[in-house]
């Protein structure tokens, strides 16, 4: 170890790695999701995210509740919120064609910023937890327990949207539907109920990983942007279309920023991250994990 | 009871500003097997589009069993009773075929009887049973195109439409794709044939149309059109 003064500072750097990069994830499975069956990058992902962290930081603030039940709170509220919004905004929209979609996404994500400085206030805010501070010892590492649930809730997502998409009709429409919207519709599969179910889970996704955010960070009303870009990078990394790709997109992002940040300086992380983004758009476009397009004879 | 079971009277389609089909009509009668023969262009896929609400024309009356399908979605259209297998198979190749058959039967009005038609897909294509867990993609193209029919059967449709079939088949597997439509028709099944392979489409169709650059130039059953002159000239390069 010629670069880390230990083995355990080597590990330590790591598992931080790691624990961030699993809530890349979440926010990757719900963009890869939606890009799936809509063909657009919802920019409003980030700030969805931050408006599901403003509401725990409401509830925490408001009422004695633990902000980790939020997770089952904001599960079900996010959900029906996403379907509202697909059947409000993007349902009507999706007909005129994808750059109308994105273009209203992004009109979302600043709608959302300016709402949310107008009731929160543009401060820095932070969810104050008793285990904020708390870690696990673990021979000479430390895990922290706030990333530790966030990589444990983490890893539920996903295998709960891999369960959906494995084990239920409408998920294995959503599936086939991801591939070949005109030929699920030859066979019956309504792309609008499969674009809504999907809006409706990468929304949720979103604010489960806004939860996590809040636990493990201070936010503003526009800091979900940069995490937009993160679970971005994140898909593009692990190959759209898979979601364990787009959770291991998320811990390769995690593990590459703590590694640089350590390494080079903590400057450097969000720089080191963005180049490798590049490289991978040029070397590997169909991502690290992602298979190569197949021409069907 | 309608006349017929499949109607399409007068029909004109546009892509944008051009025009695809001009003034089209024919009919498709239940337990037949209806070709629709013409070139690369001549507007056959379009047609079959049209029926599944794919695309909308701008003129005339398309009616199955007397409803109209003129104002419905593609997804509407398959719950009526109309199964399309498109041109290229377009199957999930990242699904199972398993799942691949699966989705055939999504429509609520199908999905009961999603046993008893796996069943029915597995004596007609025996392989698939087989190739259950494998992906889509890693099928021959032969099996593919019977992954595609089977598929298309989950729904259990009164009407089977083929887009160009048999198009990138070995011949041995051409020859076995027209006997599965013959057995398909034998057990009661109407079918709307596409195809460019014009020989072997004739020789199983009880009767066919005949398009060229999307209006209807013959119509008539396979031996009268076999003897017709022009028909020889432009189909099968004989000189008259």
């Amino acid at each position: 170890m010629t670069f880390f003064p230990s083995s355990s500072v080597f590990f330590q750097v790591v598992i931080n790695g790691i624990l961030l990069g699993c809530m890349y994830g979440i926010a990757a499975i719900g963009l890869s999701l939606i890009f799936g069956t809509m063909r657009i990058i919802f920019l409003a992902q980030g700030a969805v995210m931050i408006l599901a962290a403003y509401c725990i930081y409401w509830l925490v603030t408001l009422t004695p509740i633990d902000p980790l039940f939020g997770f089952l709170l904001i599960l079900p509220v996010f959900l029906g919120f996403g379907w509202l919004m697909y059947k409000g905004f993007f349902q009507r929209v999706a007909k005129a064609g994808e750059n109308p979609s994105l273009l209203l996404a992004f009109g979302l994500m600043v709608l959302l910023q300016q709402l949310m400085s107008m009731i929160w206030t543009a401060d820095v805010r932070a969810v104050k937890t008793t285990y904020a501070m708390s870690s696990i010892p673990l021979g000479d590492i430390n895990i922290s327990i706030s990333r530790l649930i966030v990589a444990v809730v983490a890893l539920i997502a996903t295998g709960l949207v891999f369960l959906f998409l494995k084990k239920t009709m409408l998920g294995k429409a959503v599936r086939g539907a991801s591939e070949d919207m005109g030929t699920a519709a030859l066979l019956g599969i309504s792309p609008i109920r499969v674009s809504a179910a999907t809006f409706a889970i990468g929304i949720a996704l979103a604010g489960v990983a806004g939860v996590a955010t809040c636990i493990t960070y201070p936010f503003d009303p526009y800091f979900g942007f940069l995490f937009s870009l993160k679970a971005l990078i994140a898909v593009a990394f692990g190959g759209l279309g898979s979601v364990g790709g787009a959770l291991l997109g998320g811990i390769i992002l995690g593990l590459l920023e703590s590694l640089s940040a350590y390494l080079i300086s903590p400057g450097w992380a969000d720089a080191v991250a963005y180049a490798a983004f590049l490289l991978i758009l040029i070397l590997r476009p169909e991502g690290l994990l992602g298979r190569r397009t197949i021409e069907k004879a | 009871m309608a006349k017929h079971l499949l109607e399409i009277e007068n029909v004109d389609i546009f892509y944008g500003d051009a025009q695809a089909i001009w003034d089209v009509s024919f009919h498709v009668d239940k337990k037949k097997i209806i070709a629709l023969v013409g070139a690369n262009g001549a507007g056959k896929s379009t047609l079959l589009q049209a029926i599944s609400s794919v695309v909308h024309p701008t003129k005339g009356e398309i009616r199955f069993d007397g409803k109209s399908l003129v104002n419905l979605k593609p997804e509407d259209v398959v719950t009526l009773g109309i199964s399309h297998v498109p041109e290229g198979r377009r199957l999930f190749s990242q699904l199972t075929v398993l799942e691949n058959l699966e989705l055939g039967a999504y429509p609520a009005n199908t999905r009961p009887y999603l046993k008893e038609s796996l069943e029915r897909a597995f004596d007609l294509f025996p392989v698939l049973k087989d190739r259950i867990h494998q992906h889509a993609g890693t099928l021959s193209g032969g099996e593919q195109q019977m992954l595609a029919i089977a598929r298309a059967l989950m729904a259990r449709p009164v009407l089977l439409m083929f887009d160009e079939p048999s198009l990138g088949l070995s011949p041995i597997f051409v020859s076995r794709l027209f006997e599965t439509i013959q057995t398909l028709n034998e057990d009661g099944m109407t079918i709307l044939l596409v195809e460019q392979n014009v020989h072997q489409t004739l020789e199983i169709a009880d009767y066919a149309y005949v398009l060229q650059t999307g209006t209807l130039k013959m119509e008539g059953q396979p031996e009268k059109l076999l003897s017709d002159s022009a028909f020889q000239h432009a189909f099968l390069g004989m000189i008259g």
